[in-house]
């Protein structure tokens, strides 16, 4: 699984302004309702059960990553967007750094392979630390594009 | 002192869902309350089982097939546990 098969370009983020991690949350389940991939009327659902999963223990999975995710019936197939904070969140990260890279993910409930494809290609891209590097200093959204689309096209390691 | 050994054991996937990232994070927060060292290994990659991006890069689908490999002085204990977590599909229902 690619990138472009679960982010929404227009739901890309490069500046969250959240301190926090229920803002930073917001912020990333908003940018998805602007890029019109999830209803208006599910977005308060969708971060309320959000915030339920990191409750079971923080997304925040180290290297100043986070990849906060639920299951929700109001979406037919994997949505996803991505955001950079450069000043970092606090996530309550296993190794207690604060988060620079957000891997936002809302699966349909019935399939878990793609949910797990997709971390798997998170993951699989973030073990590159040029890619994470250039990422973290990410300044537009066309930045984080352009860094998706090489990832894609396997630019980096790993 | 103990001795330093090294241990391996074959493990399934069992849980529906595959090792996601609270069922990475669980194998972490487990190998790290012992000594021993261990890696998984999924076909010809091996990763540390203590960070969760390395272990969910191995995109453990249920039904995949793990190896374990430890070494320390806990090496067999640390197995045993955390064969005992995945093939109790880590508490999941």
């Amino acid at each position: 699984m690619k990138f472009a098969d679960f982010v929404s370009s227009e739901a890309v983020r490069a500046d969250l302004e959240a301190h926090d991690k229920e803002g930073a949350i917001r912020e990333m389940v908003q940018a998805l309702l602007d890029a019109g991939r999830i209803e208006a009327d599910e977005s308060e659902s969708i971060v309320k059960a959000i915030l339920k999963r990191e409750e079971l223990g923080s997304t925040g999975i180290g290297r100043g990553v986070a990849v906060p995710h639920t299951k929700h019936p109001s979406v037919d197939r994997l949505v996803g967007s991505v955001a950079v904070s450069s000043k970092g969140v606090d996530f309550a990260s296993l190794d207690g750094e604060t988060v620079q890279l957000f891997f936002l993910l809302i699966s349909p409930p019935d399939r878990p392979g793609d949910h797990l494809r997709a971390l798997e290609n998170i993951s699989r891209q973030l073990r590159d630390d040029t890619f994470c590097k250039f990422l973290q200093q990410a300044k537009s959204p066309e930045d984080i594009k352009q860094l998706l689309e090489e990832a894609d096209n396997n630019q980096f390691g790993s | 002192m103990s001795d330093i050994i090294r241990a391996t054991r074959e493990v399934a996937v069992t849980n529906e869902e595959g090792i996601h990232a609270r069922a990475a994070t669980l194998i972490a927060e487990l190998v790290r309350r012992f000594d021993s060292k261990v890696e998984v290994i999924k076909d010809d990659e091996r990763v540390e089982s203590t960070d969760v991006l390395q272990v969910l890069s191995l995109g453990a689908a249920h039904g995949s097939k793990l190896s374990l490999e430890a070494v320390g002085g806990d090496a067999e204990e640390v197995l045993d546990a955390l064969a005992k977590l995945i093939s109790d599909n880590f508490s999941e229902n």
